[in-house]
This record gives structure tokens, sequence and C-alpha cells, in this order.
């Protein structure tokens, strides 16, 4: 291919190589692309809802009076339900278990008479709590209109006792507390779920895809020692067969910011530079995880299980989908080797939270640190393979 | 017949001799069962940590912050002297609400007036906003209705009548399935059924993709299905612990209600294995190689995880997505798994997903077998 005088090792060669490589391998589009990609699909599609509205739960008005019609139209006018009669309990147990409703109001025989006479009669809603976030949707919706309805009973006592309409609607909560959802005004956690899925897909690709590129050519001696000479050395090989994939995987990662702030307004509140920085501090970090599995762990087939094994249940130890506070420390300790946790953080602070820039200076070093690191782990890695390569040359 | 048993033999030896099959199937089974439940083992949240400012200073709302401390949801974990120092402990993520007590708090209330306070609460987790959301508006209402109470009978009102005023009627929310609203109890079983489908699939596909070098030569159509069938059955008899494993013992260790009947568990666990199965031996002959199979099929649990429609209702996904979550095993199996395992269903109540499942094993066996007998008869 290229003339013998002309042939000079350094990164360009590998470069070249890498990149012929990959294009005979249309099978690696399937974990850098196609997944991703069909993340996004799903939760895009999922985004459109954003807000479960109209969940159908079922109503089981015993009493069937004025108020107790009053208090089932109030929950049904509620956004996040819509109700459906139910005749019994058996009906309304067989249904929740079938998936057909997520909860079952009750409202007892007798409400409007108990209501009346000052004994405080109860109604109960069943939810199920299975499926958590539709389950607390569904509470949240019942609560809601039912202490609306009860406020207006509350609010007529007070009238029938000569107090105005304006007096007793204040009087009835002598200590409102007015609530302000920070960084997600709206509750809409897709947003949260937009912001980080991708980034953790993409950390599994990374990992996998590096310690796959890495340990094929590591699995044979030869094939080591031809590289290395190739290169001009184990140090230059391995930083020119990552980079490309560098440029790749921040591509496609600015592609997804594109689609989740861009196209699906994500609000993105932060300091871009901040972003883009940790951005490439978090790649540079999951490649060189890749390249210390890829040398250290042999046949390539023991690399990609080990990356796979380690990164695959990632997204539960970040602490987007449940707090960090909330876990105990084995899960923490294990949540931080994760570059992604730290990625994470901060791309969380400086998009959704709006945090100020130096909030990101922590999790940067962090990640600074790891890729310092596993670089040493990678120069041990390479020394100790290059030395196999050379003994069983001779 | 001979010729499958020779080959179901062969795979049992072959499952416990290579290395990546037995370390996916055995070990990382082994090592999932404890290690993944351990983010969640606290089940609830308690005590998150919140911070007042408290511009009032009076007893009045001193006796609300020892409410608000009280409850079980939330902690007074910082005083800062302003609204800006605060802001700096959320950012920190030291704290994840803040209550603003205003100036005139007490007087307000001794005037008869409505006293508001305000809550800013981070709202990035559903969890969290949640129990300091309670946490809060639960104290207030609780010293509100004390309040309002108290005016009443100054007012010359009998207490009893007092309190049926300030509350008419009782509303109690009784949560099902799950009544300590635990993470775990809603994540776990639904995370369990997919760790089964990737470990199954990707065991499946090495075992496909590595050669089996004493393996006989397929003499024909039938010979191809005689050795996939032995092969698959004993991948089948040897996952039938670890289903029972994920699917009983683990729930059961982990403190997760259970109600189902074994048998109807495994009535629907069957086809969901053989699917599985077939899916990795399909994964197998469309990607070459083992390193391929284990690279393509390890990306697929997250996608998947969100396909399967836990945590949101699927009729809410896009039409095309529906199609595609239809066609992995997983978005059935935690659908009727969990139906029977925690929520006690009986086998009519999912009798339409156990048919869908039924319909994939029997899709993806045919297509096994004709992918490989394709590939293991084109080859000559």
């Amino acid at each position: 291919m290229i003339a013998r005088g002309a042939f000079r090792p350094g990164p360009a060669p590998v470069i070249r190589r890498e990149l012929r490589r990959a294009f005979r391998r249309p099978v690696l589009l399937v974990p850098i692309l196609l997944m991703p990609l069909l993340t996004m699909a799903v939760l895009s599609g999922l985004f459109s809802w954003g807000q479960a509205t109209r969940l159908p739960i079922g109503a089981l008005d015993v009493d069937g009076s004025e108020l107790s019609r009053t208090v089932t139209r109030m929950v049904d006018i509620a956004p996040e339900v819509s109700i459906r009669p139910v005749s019994d309990m058996g009906e309304g147990r067989r249904l929740i278990i079938s998936g057909d409703i997520i909860g079952l109001l009750m409202i007892p025989q007798d409400f409007q008479r108990d209501v009346l006479r000052g004994r405080r009669p109860e109604t109960v809603f069943f939810y199920s709590t299975q499926m958590m976030t539709v389950g607390n949707l569904a509470l949240r919706g019942v609560s809601a209109a039912v202490t609306t309805a009860v406020a207006g009973v509350r609010v007529s006592s007070r009238t029938a006792r000569g107090q105005t309409n304006d007096e007793a609607r204040a009087a009835i909560t002598p200590i409102p507390v007015d609530t302000h959802p920070l960084f997600n005004p709206t509750l809409n956690y897709v947003y949260f779920l937009l912001a980080t899925v991708l980034p953790i897909i993409l950390q599994l690709a990374i990992v996998t895809v590096t310690a796959y590129s890495v340990g094929v050519d590591m699995e044979n001696p030869a094939r080591t020692r031809a590289l290395a000479r190739l290169g001009g050395g184990m140090g230059t090989v391995l930083f020119a067969k990552a980079l490309p994939y560098t440029f790749l995987f921040l591509f496609l990662l600015g592609l997804s910011d594109v689609v989740v702030f861009g196209l699906l307004g994500t609000p993105l509140n932060g300091d871009l530079i901040t972003l883009v920085v940790t951005a490439v501090a978090f790649v540079v970090a999951a490649q060189l995880f890749g390249i210390v599995l890829g040398l250290w762990m042999r046949p390539a087939v023991n690399a990609i299980s080990v990356a796979s094994f380690v990164m695959a249940p990632a997204y539960s130890f970040v602490g987007i989908t449940y707090p960090f506070m909330g876990m105990n420390t084995v899960s923490r300790v294990w949540g931080a080797i994760f570059p992604g946790t730290w990625y994470l953080e901060a791309r969380v602070d400086q998009t959704i939270r709006d945090a100020p820039p130096e909030v990101a200076f922590q999790p940067f070093l962090v990640l600074c640190g790891m890729a310092v690191i596993l670089a040493l782990l990678a120069v041990l890695g390479a020394r100790r393979v290059t030395a196999v390569g050379r003994r069983d040359g001779r | 017949m001979t010729i499958l048993l020779r080959a179901h033999i062969r795979e049992w030896r072959r499952m416990f001799t290579q290395w990546p099959v037995f370390s996916v199937l055995i070990g990382a089974a082994a090592i999932y069962a404890v290690f993944y439940p351990q983010p969640y083992l606290n089940e609830a949240l308690r005590d998150v940590p919140i911070a007042v400012v408290d511009l009032d200073g009076t007893t009045a709302s001193r006796d609300l912050i020892r409410r608000v401390d009280a409850s079980a949801d939330v902690a007074v974990a910082a005083i800062p002297p302003d609204a800006d120092s605060a802001r700096r402990l959320i950012y920190q993520r030291n704290i994840h609400g803040l209550v603003l007590i205003p100036k005139g708090f007490e007087r307000e209330i001794s005037h008869g007036r409505p006293s508001p306070i305000a809550l800013y609460a981070d709202a990035g987790y559903f969890l969290v906003y949640q129990r300091i959301s309670n946490g809060v508006t639960g104290a207030a209402r609780a010293m509100g209705a004390e309040v309002e109470t108290a005016r009443l009978v100054a007012g010359g009102i009998d207490p009893s009548v007092a309190e049926t005023i300030v509350e008419p009627v009782r509303f109690t929310a009784v949560p099902l399935f799950n009544p300590q609203g635990g993470y775990a109890t809603y994540l776990l079983p639904a995370a369990f059924v997919l760790i089964l489908q990737q470990l199954l699939m990707i065991g499946a596909g090495l075992l496909g993709a590595i050669p089996d070098e004493k393996g006989e030569e397929p003499r024909g159509f039938g010979d191809v299905v005689s050795i996939l069938l032995g092969r698959m059955s004993a991948q089948l008899i040897l996952e039938c612990p670890i289903f029972a494993l994920y699917l009983i013992v683990l729930p059961h260790v982990y403190g997760v209600p259970r109600l189902g009947d074994p048998l109807d568990l495994a009535f629907a666990a069957l086809p969901f294995a053989i699917a599985v199965c077939a899916l990795g031996q399909i994964a197998a002959t469309v990607f070459r190689g083992p390193a391929v199979v284990q690279l393509v099929l390890a990306t697929m649990g997250l996608p998947f995880f969100f396909l399967s429609g836990f945590g949101w209702p699927a009729s809410m996904m896009p039409e095309f997505v529906q199609a595609a979550a239809r066609l992995v095993p997983s978005t059935a199996a935690i659908d009727a798994l969990v139906r029977i395992g925690q929520l006690g269903a009986t086998l009519p109540l999912v009798a339409a997903t156990v048919s869908t499942l039924w319909g994939l094993a029997g899709g993806y066996l045919v297509l096994a077998i004709v992918l490989t007998a394709r590939r293991s008869l084109g080859r000559r």
C-alpha cells in the first residue's frame, strides 16, 4: 500500500487502520448508534406524553347522593385522572390487578347524611403503587380534588354560621403553604431521564467498544508487535486507536444534546463551556476505562464481558432515578467509580439546575483524577503487553 | 433422538467449561443477585435534609419548625440566616428544600388572618419532592387545624362541633402492593426480569457463537432441529434454579411483597425463557463471533428496560415504539410476572400477556431454527 521508503511510524497509519477496520465491521453501529437512537425515540415519545393525564381510576359510590356525586365529579375534573364507575369492591380489585384502573375511590353509604350530622365519614382511595410514579400521580389528583370538594363543605358550614364567603375561605387554611418546585416547575421527570440516560448508554458503548477495539489487537502477540511498529510505540498506538472514537462519541453526545435541549426543550440554563469541558473529560475517562480493560483482560471477549458486566447496571448507581442520600455506602462507593456519575452531576447542574459554574469544578477534578489513574494503569498494561509480545517473539 | 441427547449432554459440559459462558450464566447471575439491589435496600427515604429561614423568630414560627422537623419525611438540617445562603446549600446538594417563614407570621395568625409560608423543594427527584412536600404541608396543615379549632372554640362553638367544621370528611389513601412506598419494591421485580433476560440472552448467544469443537455435523434439517433443541433444553434446565432464585427467593430476601402462585409464575416464565434463548441463538447466527455477540447484546439492557413501559402506561408511547416494544420478550414478561408475583394475579387475568409470550417463543424458535439451518447446512 505504502512505499517502504515513505513509511514513517506514527499515529496517522494507526488511525487509518482503525477507521478501515471500523468500516469493515458495521455491526459496531448497533451499540454505538442504534441503541442510543432507539432509547432517544422511546424517551421522546414519552416526553410528548410528559406527565400522565387522565389515568383511569374506578369510583365506587355506594351513597349515590348529591354530595357524593359532587365529589366524584370533582375528581373526574382533575387533570391527572378520569373516573370509571365500578359496581363493587370485587370488580375494583380485579380491574386494579389486571391493570385496567390505577386506583379505586370509595365513598361509603350515608356519606352525605353523616357529613350533615357531623359524623365525619371516611372516603378511601385505594391505589396501586406497584407502578410508583403513576400511582402517586393518581393520588395527587384525587387528593387535591377531594380536598377541594371538602373545602366546599367546610365553607358552607361556616357561611351557615354567618361568615361571608371570603371570610370562610380565608379561615379554612390558616397556614397556606406556597410551594415552588425547584429545577422542575412542571414536575416533568422525563426531562431528567432525557438529560441523563443517553450519557449512560454512551458510557456503556464507549467502554465496551474501546475494550473490544483494544482487546482484539492485544489477543495476538504478533499482531501487537506489528501494531507497535506501525505506530512507533504502544502509547502512540493506543492514542491513535482511541482518537477517532473520541470524536465520534463527542459528536454523538453533542447530537443527543441538540435533540434533548434543542428539539425537546429540556432547559439548558447553565454554562455551555463548562458543559463541553466536562463532556470531553467524561469521554476520555470512559475510553481509558475501556483501554485498561482491553489491555489487562484477555481474550477480548472477557474484556467485553467485564466491561458490560460493570457498566450495564450503572444507571441505578448514578443517583438520578434514586438519590445518593437514600443509598447505602456500598452503592455510593460503587457509583463513584463510574465516570458517568460525575459527568451527570455536572451536566444536570449546568443544564436543568442552573447552578453556578464553580459547582462543576469538583466533578471535573474527579474526572481528571480518574483519567490520570486510568492512564497510569494503561501504561502499566501496555508495558506488560509489549513485554509478553517480545518474549513470545524470540 | 440420540443426536438430541448427545447435543444436550455436550451443552451441559460447555456451559460449565467455557469461561465466558459460565461467567455470564452463573457468575453474573450470582453477583447481580447480591449487588444490584444495593442502592435500594434502605427502601423508603426518610428525614430528607431541608433548611428553614425563620424571618419571624417567634414562638409560633419555632413551633412550626419543631413540627416540620418532627415529621418522618424531613429533617431540619440547617437554619441559614437568609435565602441566599440556603440557595448555595441547595446547589451543593447539602439540603433539598427550603422553608421560608416570613416576618409577621405569628402576628397574622393571632389576628385571625391566613399566614402563608413559602416552600422551595428540589423537584429533581420525584421521591424527594414528594417527601418534602408531604412533610411540610402536613405540619402546616396540622398546626393550621389547631389554630382553626382554637379560633372556633374561642368564638363560642363547642369543641366537638368545631372539629367537624375543621374536618367534615376524613380522606384516607391506602397504597396497595407497596405499602411503604419503597423504591426496591417498585423497581426490583421488574429489574430482576430484565437481568434474567439479558444474562440468558448473552449466555445463549455466546453458546451459539463459540464453535462446538466436538459437535456433530448435522446431515440434514432434522439434525439441525435436534441439535438445537438438545442444546436449548440444557440451557432451559440450567435456568430453572436461576429463575426460581430471581422470581421467588430474591423478592423474599429483599422483603418485596409476594402474592403469586409459583405454578402460575412458572407457566408465564417458560415461554419467556424459550423466547430469550431463541433470541440469543438468533444473535449468534447474525453476529459472527462471541466478542461481537457480547458487545451487541450487552448494550441493549437499558433501552429494553425503558421500552418495557415499566413506570408509565405503555399506551402513552408512540405506535411504532409500542410495536417494537412488543417484540422484546421482557416487555410482556415484566408485565405478566410482576402482576402474578407481586399483585397476586391469576393466569386468566394475565392471559393476553402470557399468550403474547407464547407467540414470541414460537416465532423466535422457528426463526432460530431457520437461521441456524441456513448457516450450518449452507456451509457445505
